[in-house]
């Protein structure tokens, strides 16, 4: 790392960065560089700023201000732009960066260094004055948000830069600064007096971290994916995340810019798109994952952006993934020898492995049914029972039963709780009954139309929430044994070479840790001295208490050699949470 | 009838079932005053009682619709109130969609999943989205609260619900069987919307 006068580190890789000094943010960044990666050019002030600034009462030193000067120089040079030069405008983000994440940290503010000429600027090297307009109206709302703590609505389609920067006085009495250093110097103050807001505070209070420490601040370059040709935006996942295959997958959006490709309002190409497009930098690109990937020794989740021709890695993070893949890409990635086995088993959670063994509808069965209403999916799973219309009915009801309602509100609640599948006519994925029957566990589908519900009322019904359709009457499911999914088998075989317990349907001898009155109790965490005296010297032992992570570690402290399943609970779930229990993945780091 | 009915009728109404203390709870006044209304209101048939749970009979619930535009009409008619309510609409929105994210975590190909919090650093994002909707909603109650003082208890049992999240209860975001914040969210919605005349808005 390079220091400028001590009170910045430039994040160019040539020393290793540390944790403690450029914060999280500035790792990952420096690490990525270090790997010989394209990143926008970026440098940190260091943790240790923010503390000597919250102790001279929030005052930025001028040596520090100078060498923030110098800092940006830096970046003028080496994208060869100017900060407020219409001609060639340097736009930079400004960023917290703490050693470890904690809530009330200031947001990221994007595009600083936006002024009227730099909009004029925009306007005429991107051939779009409503894309220049909308970034310097963003940008002031951004900064009136996290910097003075402005509660601003949404900006409208037309707003102006002065339209948005009235908004901000109106609401809070401050005026956006018009000159770049001045806006950088603003948010730089914002990032460290971050550090003593009520919620950090709060934060550290409940957890006990000392309020010495402090965050770093990261100035990055801007790069544009719709400045010109041979540009645009794009996320790349190494593997597939959706069914692991081990195969490249993203999106990509020639000349787009920024949020565009997350926020699902632009339809994407596919990578191959790319690879006709650019394909020296869909190689570059690739092999960049290739190389991320195996130094995380994780599948990379990567945004990117292209700005004429040349390849900018934005960020890079371990790829979020449906529970299928994370069975095949945890096998897949032990198995190429990237990872350990134990490793592996540390990757696929006991709920993930519980969804994907969970019982479904065959395709047969549901393509036979009679669907007689569909909408969205808002809670996965598949229930049956009889349709009820309300929530006091579904209290009553004595067996399964649907709850099948125009809405639901506060008052249903006891009713859903009660049923074993929710139905609603109006509202989505954010709807009362969505969040509350995904709180229960309840599978149901929502916004399934006006007046839909009505007819249902008293007949049989099956709710598959995870696909959004009802169908008439009670339909089979089907059972789906570890055989069917790809690498399972493989990694319970490494599960059961390393536990000491063996987990099976029926023993002779079994211990009911039910029936002795040790159940599995909801408000309260079991009692594991009390367990693990009750279990020792039991050969075989069974009780829902054994699904909950108190349960598992009496069992492995007790000693006991087989654990029986229960119906309902998942054998291969039940080793998993053992074997995980038993590695204690609080004290591994994962790098 | 005194105010008191009216107002354990109403309290009652928004938490549809529960004891005297629970209705005491979401008006933020004494039991001893809360009870003695609801015993009351069972006499007059507008609620019925058993083992200490009150629910509105269907003629209590119509007596209620009958009085809220006159026992409302000063707060329905305020200009600031309405101001206050949208304003309180946008942070349900932004709400609505958090506990969202809380419970399904965005994966690739738009698609959701159930979010199994093995993911440290999704969660604080979200629990630090809920803190800043938490401090706008504090601004609003605020302004409610000058307006109908009442309503200044929810900001403690919001702060209570944001309070136990910090401090790592993750229930408390939007567990159904708890006063998490999602929970105290919707009685205050619901009490809004009862004062104010107005309908839900199902969220997208």
């Amino acid at each position: 790392m390079t220091t400028v006068g001590e009170h910045v580190v430039v994040l160019d890789g040539t020393s290793a960065a540390d944790r403690e000094v450029v914060g999280n943010k500035g790792l990952s960044i420096a690490r990525m560089v270090g790997l010989g990666l394209t990143v926008p050019p970026a440098f940190a002030l260091p943790i240790d700023e923010c503390r000597r600034f919250n102790a001279a009462g929030g005052t930025l030193g001028d040596d520090v201000w100078r060498a923030v000067l110098s800092g940006v120089a830096g970046l003028e040079e080496r994208t060869d732009r100017r900060l407020g030069d219409p001609e060639r405008p340097l736009l930079v983000s400004v960023r917290s960066a703490g050693a470890v994440s904690m809530p009330g940290m200031m947001d990221t503010i994007l595009n600083l260094g936006m002024t009227d000429d730099v909009e004029a600027g925009m306007a005429r090297l991107s051939g779009d004055p409503g894309f220049a307009r909308s970034t310097h109206v963003r940008f002031i709302h951004e900064f009136g948000n996290t910097v003075f703590g402005a509660d601003l609505d949404e900006p409208r389609e037309d707003e102006t830069a002065e339209q948005a920067r009235a908004a901000v006085r109106e609401d809070t009495g401050e005026e956006v600064p018009r000159e770049p250093h001045e806006q950088l110097r603003a948010a730089i103050h914002a990032v460290f007096g971050s550090w003593s807001s009520r919620r950090a505070k709060a934060y550290r209070r409940h957890w006990g971290i000392p309020d010495d420490g402090g965050t770093a601040a990261i100035v990055q370059a801007m790069v544009f994916g719709n400045l010109g040709g041979e540009s645009g935006t794009g996320v790349l996942f190494t593997r597939n995340p959706l069914s692991g295959d081990a195969q490249p997958y993203g999106e990509w959006l020639p000349g787009g810019q920024g949020e565009d490709v997350v926020s699902g309002t632009h339809d994407c190409l596919p990578l191959t798109a790319l690879h006709g497009q650019l394909p020296d930098a869909h190689d570059t690109l690739l092999e960049a994952g290739r190389l991320l990937e195996r130094s995380n020794g994780d599948v990379q989740d990567i945004e990117f952006t292209i700005e004429r021709g040349r390849l900018y890695l934005l960020q890079t993070r371990a790829a979020k993934r449906a529970p299928l893949a994370a069975v095949r890409t945890a096998v897949d990635l032990a198995t190429e020898g990237a990872i350990e086995r134990r490793e592996a088993l540390r990757r696929v959670s006991p709920e993930q492995l519980a969804t994907v063994l969970a019982p479904r509808l065959s395709p047969e069965v549901a393509a036979a049914a009679e669907v007689v209403a569909s909408g969205i999916p808002a809670c996965p799973g598949v229930a049956s029972g009889t349709a009820v219309a309300d929530a006091d009915a579904a209290e009553a009801h004595d067996g399964d039963s649907v709850l099948v309602r125009p809405t639901t509100s506060p008052e249903d609640v006891a009713g859903m709780i009660a049923a074993t599948a929710v139905v609603t006519e109006r509202g989505g994925a954010t709807s009362h009954a969505a969040v509350v029957t995904r709180a229960l566990g309840r599978p149901s589908v929502v916004g399934v139309g006006e007046g839909a519900t009505g007819p249902l009322a008293g007949r049989e019904l099956t709710v598959d929430g995870t696909a959004g359709v009802v169908y008439d009457g009670r339909l089979p499911t089907q059972e789906v044994r570890p055989a069917d999914v790809d690498g399972l088998e493989e990694l319970l075989s490494w599960a059961r070479e390393v536990a000491p317990v063996e987990v099976a349907d029926a023993a002779p001898d079994v211990l009911d840790l039910d029936a002795e009155g040790l159940h599995a109790d909801p408000e309260a965490a079991p009692d594991a001295v009390a367990l693990t005296a009750r279990m020792r010297g039991a050969g075989a032992v069974q009780g829902t208490v054994l699904a909950t992570p108190e349960g598992a570690r009496a069992a492995l402290a007790a000693g006991v050699r087989t654990i029986v399943a229960l119906p309902g609970q998942q054998p291969a779930a039940l080793l998993l949470a053992l074997v995980q229990e038993m590695t204690d993945p609080q004290e591994e780091k994962i790098p | 009838m005194s105010d008191m009915t009216l107002l354990a009728l109403h309290g009652l109404a928004v938490k549809k079932a529960g004891s005297a203390q629970d209705v005491a709870a979401v008006l933020g006044r004494g039991e001893d005053e809360v009870a003695p209304a609801l015993d009351e209101a069972v006499g007059a048939g507008q609620a019925i009682g058993a083992k200490g749970t009150y629910m509105l009979t269907p003629a209590g619930r119509s007596w209620l619709d009958e009085r809220y535009p006159e026992a409302y009409a000063e707060l329905r008619g305020d200009a600031e109130a309405t101001a206050a309510y949208e304003r309180f609409e946008r942070v349900n929105r932004e709400l609505l969609a958090l506990f969202t994210d809380w419970q399904m975590m965005p994966s690739a190909g738009g698609e959701r999943v159930q979010n199994d919090h093995s993911d440290a650093d999704y969660d604080h994002g979200v629990i630090d989205r809920l803190g800043a909707q938490h401090e706008r909603a504090e601004k609003i109650l605020g302004r409610f609260a000058e307006l109908e003082p009442r309503l200044a208890v929810y900001t403690r049992r919001l702060d209570e619900a944001y309070d136990k999240v910090l401090a790592g209860e993750h229930d408390y975001v939007s567990g159904a069987r708890i006063d998490s914040y999602h929970t105290v969210w919707f009685e205050l919605h619901e009490d809004l919307l009862r004062m104010l005349g107005r309908e839900r808005e199902e969220a997208p």
